[in-house]
């Protein structure tokens, strides 16, 4: 009770702050806004929410039934048959390392009406949902497989008496992170289709009006939306949680941990290859399927001719390089400076455990807030230039980074820090001796986590605010009509991504192996 | 109704001839164990003791049909393991208990009946018997997460016992309770053997434990895996608390001793 009414006076304490900040001070209006007017705002635009939110609801939930029927068709599939997920390995991971916002166009392409809101939104929620569920379906006690096989029971049984029931706690944290991730695929499949109604649609419209209260209210109001799902599932997961947790250790589980290993070298090289290869082939395939003109849709080889081998390949790859030149240094810039921030924070665990242990509800909330919401507020703040777009991307980078190394830092094992306390270290020695080389490995998970999502802050700034680099030239191309620069533009983006996130790995590997004696 | 104990070495339950098995390792090949032979007769406990990696676990799991050999034959009432255990002959108890943390004490202890295709409801009797005999009368809808240690224990014992099994085999049941705790689930386990009449098979860290519980004790040694002596332990069952003061039975604890430390020699 005391602690629900501490929490309460501290909201509004926040409110009063904010109202005085927004009324007073030189930049108020124009910038931080005020509650009292995004309320006003907010009211008199009633009407307008309904439709908007609405709209945008209704795609994120098709969006996320269809993305989690998958991910979990996927996941038993890759639990029962593991060569199975070596050669889905490359869907998989360019899943996982694609900018939304550069597919957005490409379906439009392909779909039509809601449906590449809608697909958008399943597509981003195939992966989280997929990892999470496989995780637990993998993670189960080996006693209890003896147990099982003891009495004649084969995978089968064990799927249904263990692993089911297992994965369940795993599966529910994933769409929690599903459910949130949906209207932000929701919200920038709108940015790509320019349909009616959608939240994206709204802040699209909003951007160019100085109406900072009415950018703020769409801020919000796509929080909340995303706030909704999670809540939802972290409500669900609480409760199932409670029954199973109790006897089972709560391991660690880091993204890249799902790895599969073969001993006969030669199949593994043919499965690697049909994991790279798989892709393109599914690419030919729905655009088989779906009889599209090739001139509007081409295949991949097609794609590749646009910028090698086509009339104007030339000047199409000048235009691709300035781009890119324009996008990568910000990437790479938001991307360090978030991690060395997120570390850096992170790593006070040791000294001030107590700081960080506050800061992390507010991290996992912010974690999990679309970063479209975070546009009006970088929009007022930094305006419409390169340091809003470095800053998208520190921003989508920081709160991830920091969730992850916080947990990290917390699960250094409290008798090897206090060996360096027997010998008199201080916090300082815990800090370079233990907890850093511990929590290492953490920092290269969350670089292969978020090295994506700089490249996804950076072109999401530029396609809505500072009009440069590569974000820009789909949001143009999509104006023009310029089919092979869509297409071309969104490959290029997956494969940059796919090169970030790999590079964190053999980078790991080579700073293990240079570590090794 | 159980039927009147037969006679030791009488009709051989588990008969063991030149089994071996060896693992690849990063560091090369790892013996685990050397062609052993081993009989076990119909009714009887036996205890397998030794160092850590001598490959008595390798020798319960081989029993169990969860490993195969590398040679050798392994008859178990004269089947082979997977054929015997597929109509739950075999109860099995791990170091760890090893239940389902969603489920009631009641259908952690149903699921081998469950794996097995039997139904439930027709041994509910049976189930109810079983929590009582473990001592956990009231505790049937609790969860796992809410027991402590040695009660959690005592459910996989229930459950290894659901279905009647003829043999018992226990991979250190014990070996995670502490000494007070560990003593008294070894009269427990002694009072439920007695009243089931099966042949058990423990493989344990401790000496004065088996001692305690065993008609015979094999002790085994390492690199490679193998059983040194065959110790039998006359003591008259039921076999209470008291014993383990008795100057009869350090004798016994000490002739272990010296068994297990000729090995290193």
């Amino acid at each position: 009770m005391q602690q629900s009414l501490r929490t309460l006076l501290g909201v509004a304490a926040f409110l009063l702050g904010w109202e005085l900040l927004g009324r007073w001070s030189p930049w108020g209006y124009d910038v931080i806004s005020t509650p009292t007017r995004i309320a006003a705002q907010f009211w008199n635009d009633a009407d307008l929410y309904a439709l908007h939110v609405a709209a945008t609801a209704r795609t994120a939930t098709l969006g996320f039934l269809i993305g989690i029927a998958f991910a979990i068709a996927a996941a038993l599939s890759f639990c029962r048959f593991p060569s199975l997920e070596t050669v889905f390995r490359g869907v998989n991971v360019a899943l996982f390392a694609m900018p939304p916002i550069v597919i957005g166009p490409v379906l439009v392409l392909v779909f039509n009406g809601d449906w590449p809101q809608i697909v958008l939104a399943a597509l981003v929620v195939y992966f989280p949902t997929m990892a999470a569920m496989l995780v637990g379906l993998r993670d189960i006690d080996p006693r209890l497989v003896d147990v099982v096989h003891l009495y004649g029971g084969a995978e089968l049984a064990l799927m249904r008496f263990v692993r089911l029931r297992s994965s369940l706690p795993s599966l529910l944290a994933g769409l929690r992170v599903a459910a949130s991730l949906a209207v932000l695929g929701a919200i920038l499949g709108e940015f790509g289709s320019g349909v009616r109604w959608g939240l994206g649609t709204f802040l699209l419209g909003s951007l160019g009006e100085s109406n900072p209260a009415r950018l703020w209210g769409i801020g919000l109001a796509s929080a909340a939306l995303a706030m909704v799902g999670y809540g939802l599932f972290d409500w669900i997961g609480a409760r199932v949680g409670r029954a199973t947790t109790a006897v089972t250790l709560a391991a660690a589980r880091l993204p890249d941990q799902i790895a599969w290993r073969d001993r006969d070298i030669g199949r593994r090289v043919l499965l690697l290859i049909a994991a790279a290869v798989l892709p393109f082939i599914l690419w030919e395939v729905l655009l088989k399927v779906t009889h599209l003109n090739p001139i509007i849709a081409p295949g991949p080889l097609q794609t590749l001719a646009y910028l090698f081998v086509g009339p104007d390949a030339g000047s199409e790859r000048q235009i691709m390089l300035q781009a890119l030149g324009e996008t990568l240094p910000v990437a790479g810039l938001g991307l360090v400076s978030g991690l060395a921030a997120a570390f850096a924070l992170a790593s006070l665990t040791v000294l001030r455990p107590g700081l960080v242990r506050a800061m992390l509800p507010a991290a996992l909330l912010l974690q999990s807030t679309p970063l479209i919401a975070l546009v009006p507020i970088v929009l007022l703040i930094f305006g419409r230039g390169v340091v809003a777009s470095t800053f998208m991307a520190v921003l989508v980078v920081f709160f991830p980074a920091f969730v992850l190394l916080a947990q990290g830092f917390a699960l250094v094992p409290r008798p090897a820090r206090e060996l360096v306390e027997v010998y008199g270290g201080g916090a300082a020695k815990q800090l370079i001796l233990i907890s850093v080389p511990f929590a290492s490995r953490y920092l290269y998970a969350a670089a292969k986590l978020v090295a994506p999502r700089a490249l996804l802050g950076v072109m999401v700034a530029e396609w809505l605010l500072s009009g440069v680099g590569l974000g820009n030239l789909l949001n143009v191309s999509r104006g023009t009509l310029d089919y092979g620069m869509i297409w071309a533009g969104a490959l290029i983006s997956i494969l940059i991504s796919i090169a970030a996130y790999q590079s964190v790995g053999i980078i790991e590997r080579l700073v293990q192996w240079v570590g090794t004696d | 109704m159980p039927e009147p104990r037969a006679a030791p070495h009488h009709s051989i339950d588990v008969s063991i001839e030149g089994v071996s098995k060896s693992y690849q390792t990063a560091g090369g090949t790892v013996q685990a164990l050397a062609p052993i032979a081993l009989k076990i007769a119909r009714g009887s406990f036996v205890a397998v003791i030794g160092p850590s990696g001598c490959g008595k676990s390798t020798l319960l799991r081989i029993i169990a049909g969860l490993e195969t050999p590398d040679q050798g034959v392994v008859l178990v009432r004269n089947q082979e393991p997977e054929t015997f255990r597929a109509g739950g002959e075999l109860g099995i108890v791990f170091q760890d208990p090893a239940l389902l943390p969603w489920r009631s004490v009641r259908r952690n202890i149903a699921l081998p009946l469950q794996v097995l295709g039997q139904s439930i409801r027709a041994h509910e009797q049976r189930i109810g018997d079983l929590i009582e005999l473990v001592g956990l009368a009231g505790y049937a809808k609790a969860l796992p997460g809410q027991l402590s240690g040695g009660m959690r224990q005592r459910v996989a014992i229930a459950r290894s016992l659901v279905t009647e099994p003829s043999i018992l085999l226990l991979d250190e049941p014990f070996g995670s309770l502490d000494q007070i705790l560990r003593r008294s689930m070894n009269l427990e386990l002694q009072r439920i053997w007695m009243a089931r009449q099966t042949t058990a098979l423990m493989v344990t860290h401790s000496i004065d434990e088996a001692a305690f519980l065993a008609d015979q004790v094999m002790v085994m040694h390492s690199s490679p895996g193998r059983i040194a002596d065959i110790v039998d332990v006359h003591f008259p069952r039921p076999r209470a608390h008291d014993l383990f003061a008795m100057p009869e039975f350090h004798a016994v604890c000490d002739r272990l001793a010296a068994a297990l430390d000729s090995g290193d020699r």
